[in-house]
């Protein structure tokens, strides 16, 4: 629907008017050069002046307007270069200046005024000062928004190096200040905004969307005069925090549009030096107070914060002076825009709040209270809002707060020492909460801090609590198991960084843990407490280690592993059997490293009763017995009738295995505990070839029942491996004739195997087994020690 | 376009001024505002008593219009009414009115004649056109008939024609303001 029928709206009726117009421009510019050529100046600004009409055209877009527009200061440039060079010589500019002015149309007219001025300038016959009042002045003869901010850029444009400053230019002209051009530029700029504004009056109210668009794209035209005026050398901060400044916030401030408030301010933030920014802080932030409500006040702050914190971290600039009080002035303001700015929301809030915290963290890294202060705004800001006003948007900022301190310190012992870090993260909500606990778990891992007290492992363990236990915010649905072991695993991470230097001190730190992860429920402590088991032997190492500073470590060892003791049982509770048995496996062992029998034996027992009542499955019966056989082999804190006790317990245990190929494996594994185990007394391995002999000859009586052939030749290869073992550690109980005749009963069985991909793999062994020997025995030839090969005859 | 030429016209003066313009005027939104908006076209009746007409809807800021906000329902015959009490009584060349569409009255026609909704909705924009040209014009605003036209629920068309004597005042008032709150004017 066209509105009015209006001409030109259409995209291509646009294309069309625009080519129009600059095929007109190009030839009205081509008769211009052509007479400028002949010096027939006269003709050639008439010429110009006719050029100049197509501006007056309202049918065209600002996009096209544009266009235009560049291809007519692109022709003028000729005009003006000729006024310069050519007609200065000879002629008087101020009558080429009063003559123009009787041109029949006002933007014509104007166009070629500010030409003829700023040429009138540059040849230096004129007082430059007063040229350029009168030209800005004049410009006031245009008050249609579009074309009147064209031709005051163009002023912008022929103006740009005829500005007083001081310095060389003043030498040069001699005429004129710095102070002038301030105040062109601000009548200028005043002009320009207000031209700019007008424009969101102009046609229909219902499109007024479209001019908002219109007036983004044309905003560049209004900044550049702020741009000109940070380009004059002659200000410096005094004079911009007393001149320049008040002179721009009074436009912004008074135009009361929101398009033209956001704008200036950044441009103002961004176009000139942070040095001067330090010196009208409190201006700026106060002019904030005072925008229109549609005005993104927060993008105006953030961005002036963080070019304060790029300037205090740049070591070229020589950081914040000390004379001004940065964190104060922004607390104070920022703090007053969220109290009483309406349009500033919590969330707008907890953004600049962030800013300015991470300002304070960079200026102050040593000022704790300073952030503290700040949080506890926070938390009153968070707490003046009705719970349910507080979106998710919020929550997210607040949450991107809260991580701030943690990226700069680095550190979580400082921020567990910030008071209201937990009260606001406890506003966080669950799952922000969790994000955020993860967070510094990740922290505390990558920087490898450890904390080293009992009320600091209280509070950190705390903070991250929505990763320990359950939460009574928490969501009732299904809980991605992936993310939820992943989480899980990052808390069993941080036990390792619960670390005191202090013995006595690290059991407190631990027995803290213990009574946070306890609390977790089943689903968790698989991940949390394992860790917690070893973090507890690593202290029983310590303790071992340090035993002749410390008389009472016996006692202090026993309440460690009475604390081991206990964490297993509650794993055990959990129905995770055979992760208990192994801890109990490992903390035997560590029971046996620090030569405590007693304990060691109790927990090998226990390992056993948890095997006995809940180990049922024929698989993880063979992998325990293998672990239960391994243990018992290693230790060697045992007395002689504890471990006969146990070394014919692993051998019942064995034979009582459901499967024979199992028995027999097990049977054979426990001939080891006979050759290798060691006992306390002695402190010697057994060395009971005897016993030795009896296992073997056992394991081969059950595979001698295994009904099938393969899998009991296969057994029986194992065997010989074991036998030709104790062989070569001179067990003078296995003799030439044990290994005769068993390589004779492989021998005799291969042929029943068939062919197939399994009885290949049993031919392969025996053959590698057989060429081990003979390998031996061709060692063994004409040397006198090790174990005699010479007489085993292989057939 | 050919007015251009450097000698073409007088030489501007300057109208200079110590005053400062205070920037509450120079912001301020447009003391002029007027917006008429025809919409939402309805035909009610049956057989030869069936007829469209339109809601008008103003929006204005004009001190001479009793309401800021107006709406009311006017049919093609109130336009042509509007334009002749216009003509008879003011000074200002009134607009054409889109046509009459007599063709479309014609008996026996495919289509629905004077109701299809294309041929509303073209009449529509016409209107709406024919109208804001209309009560844009100070001189019409002075008229009695406009603004029973526009504000009044029903039409009396046996009012007593006249001028609105105050408002008219308002109305130079506002011209001479705007002219004194231009800085520069071409004088001679």
């Amino acid at each position: 629907m066209t509105t009015q029928g209006e001409p030109g709206s259409s995209l291509e009726d646009q294309e069309k008017l625009l080519d129009d117009a600059v095929r007109r421009v190009k030839r009205n510019a081509f008769d211009m050069k052509r007479c400028l050529d002949q010096s027939q100046v006269m003709d050639g600004v008439n010429h110009a002046g006719t050029m100049l009409d197509e501006m007056r055209t309202s049918l065209l877009s600002p996009k096209s307007y544009y266009m235009l527009y560049m291809n007519v200061s692109d022709e003028l440039m000729h005009l003006s270069q000729f006024l310069v060079d050519e007609y200065g010589k000879g002629n008087r500019m101020p009558d080429l200046y009063e003559l123009v002015q009787y041109c029949g149309n006002i933007v014509p007219r104007l166009y070629l005024l500010v030409t003829v001025g700023t040429a009138y300038i540059k040849v230096r016959e004129g007082s430059r000062k007063n040229i350029l009042r009168d030209l800005v002045e004049m410009c006031r003869g245009v008050q249609h928004p579009l074309r009147g901010l064209f031709l005051r850029n163009y002023l912008l444009q022929c103006t740009r190096l005829a500005l007083p400053d001081t310095g060389q230019d003043k030498e040069q002209y001699g005429d004129g200040g710095v102070e002038d051009s301030i105040e062109f530029i601000h009548l200028n700029f005043g002009e320009m905004n207000k031209l700019w504004v007008r424009m969101q009056y102009q046609g229909h109210s219902r499109e007024k969307e479209k001019r908002e668009k219109e007036r983004l794209e044309l905003r560049v035209l209004v900044g550049t005069n702020l741009v000109r005026l940070s380009d004059l050398q002659g200000i410096d901060a005094e004079c911009y925090k007393k001149q320049v400044l008040p002179g721009i916030l009074d436009q912004v401030i008074q135009c009361r549009d929101p398009i033209s408030q956001e704008y200036l301010l950044e441009c103002v933030i961004s176009v000139f030096p942070d040095e001067f920014h330090l010196q009208t802080l409190e201006s700026i932030l106060r002019t904030c107070q005072k925008l229109h409500e549609r005005v993104a006040i927060r993008k105006i702050v953030v961005s002036l914060l963080e070019r304060l914190i790029k300037f205090s971290e740049n070591p070229d600039s020589g950081g914040i002076p000390s004379d001004i009080l940065i964190f104060n002035i922004f607390s104070v303001e920022v703090s007053e825009l969220i109290q009483n700015h309406k349009s500033v929301a919590t969330v707008d809030g907890l953004a600049m709040l962030s800013s300015v915290l991470n300002l304070a963290l960079t200026v102050y890294p040593k000022e704790i209270s300073y952030v503290d202060q700040l949080l506890s705004f926070c938390l009153k800001c968070v707490e003046s809002v009705p719970e349910a006003d507080i979106n998710n948007i919020t929550l997210k900022e607040l949450l991107k707060l809260l991580k701030v301190p943690i990226d700069a310190y680095n550190h979580v012992l400082t921020i567990i020492k910030l008071e209201t870090y937990a009260p606001l993260m406890a506003r966080l909500g669950y799952q922000h909460r969790k994000d955020l606990s993860v967070y510094l778990c990740q922290n505390l891992i990558d920087t490898g801090i450890e904390i080293p007290t009992p009320q600091e492992a209280e509070e950190f363990l705390g903070l991250i609590e929505s990763l320990i236990k359950k939460q009574s915010d928490e969501p009732t649905g299904e809980i991605d198991p992936e993310d939820f072991s992943e989480e899980q695993n990052l808390v069993g991470q941080v036990v390792h960084r619960l670390v005191s230097p202090v013995n006595d001190q690290q059991y407190h730190v631990l027995t803290t843990a213990k009574k946070y992860f306890t609390e977790g429920g089943e689903e968790r402590l698989r991940y949390t407490l394992p860790p917690l088991v070893f973090a507890a032997m690593k202290l029983v190492r310590r303790y071992y280690a340090d035993k002749d500073a410390d008389d009472k470590w016996e006692k202090k060892l026993q309440h460690i592993f009475q604390f081991i003791s206990q964490i297993i049982h509650s794993i055990s509770s959990a129905g995770l059997s055979e992760l208990s048995l192994r801890l109990f496996i490992q903390a035997a062992l560590s029971a046996d490293r620090v030569h405590v029998e007693t304990i060691a034996y109790e927990f090998v027992s226990q390992a056993f009763m948890i095997y006995e009542e809940e180990i049922s499955d024929s698989k993880a019966q063979m992998s325990a017995i293998t672990l239960l056989v391994g243990m018992l082999e290693q230790m060697g804190s045992l007395g002689e009738e504890n471990h006969e006790t146990l070394r014919s317990k692993c051998a019942v245990t064995s034979n009582k295995l459901l499967r024979k190929s199992n028995q027999c494996r097990a049977v054979a594994l426990c001939s080891n505990l006979f050759w290798s185990g060691r006992i306390a007394e002695s402190n010697a391995h057994l060395r009971d070839g005897q016993r030795v002999v009896e296992c073997l000859r056992k394991a081969l009586k059950i595979a001698n029942q295994c009904m099938e052939a393969a899998a009991q030749v296969q057994l029986f290869i194992e065997v010989l491996n074991y036998y030709l073992y104790y062989y070569e550690k001179e067990c003078e109980s296995v003799t030439i004739q044990i290994l005769e005749q068993l390589i004779r009963k492989i021998n005799d069985s291969l042929p029943h195997l068939g062919a197939n991909e399994e009885a290949e793999q049993i031919h392969k062994h025996f053959q590698l087994t057989i060429q081990h020997v003979v390998h031996r025995q061709k060692l063994s030839e004409g040397s006198t020690g090790g174990p005699n090969y010479a007489k085993l005859k292989i057939i | 376009m050919s007015s251009g030429g450097a000698t073409g016209g007088p030489k501007t003066d300057r109208l200079f001024t110590d005053k400062k313009q205070n920037l509450d005027d120079a912001y301020a939104a447009p003391s002029d505002f007027l917006e008429i908006d025809i919409i939402h076209p309805e035909t009610h009746g049956l057989g030869k008593n069936r007829y469209s007409d339109y809601e008008v809807l103003m929006r204005t800021n004009i001190p001479i219009f009793k309401m800021k906000e107006s709406s009311v329902r006017r049919r093609y015959s109130d336009f042509e009414w509007l334009k002749g009490e216009l003509e008879r009584d003011s000074k200002i060349l009134v607009p054409p009115l889109p046509g009459k569409a007599l063709a479309r009255q014609l008996p026996f026609r495919g289509d629905d004649g004077l109701f299809e909704p294309a041929f509303i909705e073209a009449r529509r924009t016409a209107l709406e056109d024919f109208v804001n040209k209309i009560a844009g014009h100070p001189l019409a605003q002075n008229e009695r008939c406009l603004h029973m036209f526009l504000q009044e629920p029903i039409i009396d068309k046996n009012y007593i024609p006249g001028k609105i004597k105050c408002a008219f005042d308002m109305i130079v008032k506002c011209c001479l303001f705007s002219l004194l709150s231009s800085y520069r004017v071409t004088s001679h």
